[in-house]
């Protein structure tokens, strides 16, 4: 049998339904990883380990009785730490909300227990999803299973960490400008960022309203679908959600991507940002193999990625600082340098630089509309590096900014971020595909044909 | 930017706190927030629209 911790959500579903497998059994081993590697990787601020193995009995007594919840009945998940856990203190990995202790589940953890999930705990992030990694928090920051050394990309930092160690199978994390995807590139998993509106975001600690996501984070792209159908709908509490009836996004998955239009954004990684040989070198070898699979592959243009990059940050500075200027006003010594240092521009910023930017934004949201029209999806780089050492400030402040998914964020496309190679130190590298709005099962699809045909997935950190 | 005016920017948006006790970091934020403002392109077109047109039931 495939050691439980390497298990995927979808196998262990399966598993505990067919009765050849128990949660309490899954709960156990995972339990017994967390405690055994959990020290070197701080991927939990706070493991809810006797509440977690309670609902695997509960979960073993329902399902031998006949009684299965939904999809993911028994299956352990993950939850960032900015995300509402009924319960919990939800401290966003901060000094400023030690003591804000969730009155209700986030909608999106609501949804998972409905599907029959068990949360373990929550997890780190940089502060407030923007100043990390920090050693001057309440808690340490994660670090990345391929090699402890190295930062875990954020800021959905334990989940990236969690799901790469084999401690879980599935979490949750956020993205504002890529902290989905970013974790998912440095840690050699699956995240995907979902289209805007599709997910709802009502009980997590906002950032940046008109740039936030919440997304799946898995090992294995069925398992990514099998977590967004949990996870999707629509939420009238929620001013961003949208009515979609979209549902079974793994539908297309196995279907190949033969005859399929693949646009490869090239000049974000050859001319924006120019990107580590390694990360060029994978990309053009995913290029290849979709060409070899019958898709056909064209170099396409988009905006700059300085462009994006500005855009997304004025937007989220304007808007973090709605958020966040009370508490930068009365208690600025509460928040860790690198957070305090990133919220603090918004207070300088004025409406007309605000406004100025969501006209512009719509523009370049046009532009990628127009390269979509033409493709089915788009093919380019997540992060343009492998993960910088997490001791190692200056190299963490060069690589951080150097990446290819804060446009999505500005767009609201659906994206996600896999594994396409391993660099000469051992460390992940990473691609990025990007569909239409409510397309997200064509990304699944591509996604999952690229992980068929090149076969990243199996490989495992060397940790444990 | 000038510091005396980021010190008036600073104060005006109520974070003498923050000034008091982390200078630095006040002031770098002012520069910061010049140069993101400054990379953006602003549309010429005066009567291009912003995004979010927020609508919930019918997506982007």
């Amino acid at each position: 049998m495939t050691d439980l911790h390497w298990m995927t959500a979808s196998d262990a579903a399966k598993a505990f339904a067919a009765k050849t497998l128990s949660p309490v059994e899954m709960m156990t081993a995972l339990l017994q990883r967390v405690e055994a590697l959990d020290p070197k990787l701080n991927a939990f601020i706070r493991l809810d380990g006797d509440a977690a193995m309670d609902a695997a009995r509960s979960a073993e007594r329902e399902i031998a009785a006949g009684r299965v919840r939904g999809p993911l009945h028994g299956v352990p998940v993950g939850i960032k730490d900015i995300i509402d856990v009924a319960g919990l203190p939800t401290t966003a990995h901060s000094k400023i909300l030690l003591d804000n202790v969730a009155k209700a589940d986030a909608v999106v953890v609501g949804k998972l227990r409905q599907a029959g999930a068990i949360v373990m705990g929550k997890l780190s992030t940089h502060e407030f999803a923007i100043g990390g990694p920090s050693f001057d928090l309440p808690f340490p920051p994660a670090r990345n299973p391929w090699n402890p050394d190295h930062h875990p990309g954020g800021s959905s930092s334990g989940s990236g960490a969690g799901v790469a160690a084999g401690l879980f199978p599935m979490a949750l994390g956020t993205d504002t400008g890529g902290s989905v995807r970013n974790p998912a590139s440095v840690c050699g998993i699956v995240g995907l960022k979902p289209t805007y509106g599709l997910v709802s975001r009502r009980g997590v600690m906002p950032l940046s309203f008109t740039l936030d996501h919440v997304g799946p984070m898995t090992r294995t792209v069925a398992d990514n679908a099998l977590m967004l159908d949990v996870i999707a709908g629509h939420d009238s509490g929620d001013p961003g959600s949208s009515a979609t009836q979209e549902r079974n996004f793994g539908r297309t998955i196995g279907r190949g991507v033969r005859g399929m239009r693949i646009g490869f954004v090239r000049h974000f990684h050859e001319t924006d940002v120019p990107a580590h040989p390694e990360v060029t070198a994978a990309l053009e070898d995913a290029a290849r193999l979709f060409q070899a699979e019958g898709a056909e592959v064209e170099t396409v243009r988009l905006p700059t990625l300085a462009e994006f990059a500005g855009i997304n940050r004025v937007i989220l500075c304007s808007e973090a600082w709605s958020i966040h200027g009370p508490w930068l006003r009365t208690r600025p010594g509460d928040y860790g340098q690198l957070a305090r240092r990133r919220l603090l521009p918004g207070a300088f910023m004025n409406a007309g630089d605000y406004v100025g930017a969501q006209r512009r934004r719509a523009e370049l949201i046009a532009a990628v509309e127009d390269a979509l029209r033409d493709y089915d999806v788009l093919l380019c780089a997540s992060s343009m590096d492998p993960a910088s050492r997490i001791d190692d400030a200056a190299e963490t402040a060069r690589t951080y900014p150097r990446q290819a998914r804060a446009p999505f964020n500005v767009t609201g496309h659906p994206a996600l971020a896999m594994m396409s190679g391993l660099s000469s130190n051992g460390l992940p590298v990473s691609l990025q595909l990007v569909g239409r709005y409510f397309d997200d099962a064509t990304v699944l699809r591509v996604a999952a044909a690229y992980e068929h045909i090149a076969g990243w997935h199996k490989r495992k950190p060397p940790i444990g | 930017m000038d510091r005396e005016l980021a010190a008036a920017m600073a104060r005006a948006a109520g974070l003498d706190k923050a000034l008091a006790e982390f200078p630095d970091d006040v002031m770098g934020a002012a520069a910061q927030a010049l140069d993101n403002a400054g990379a953006v392109q602003y549309p010429t077109d005066p009567a291009a629209e912003p995004w979010p047109p927020m609508r919930p039931g019918v997506g982007l």
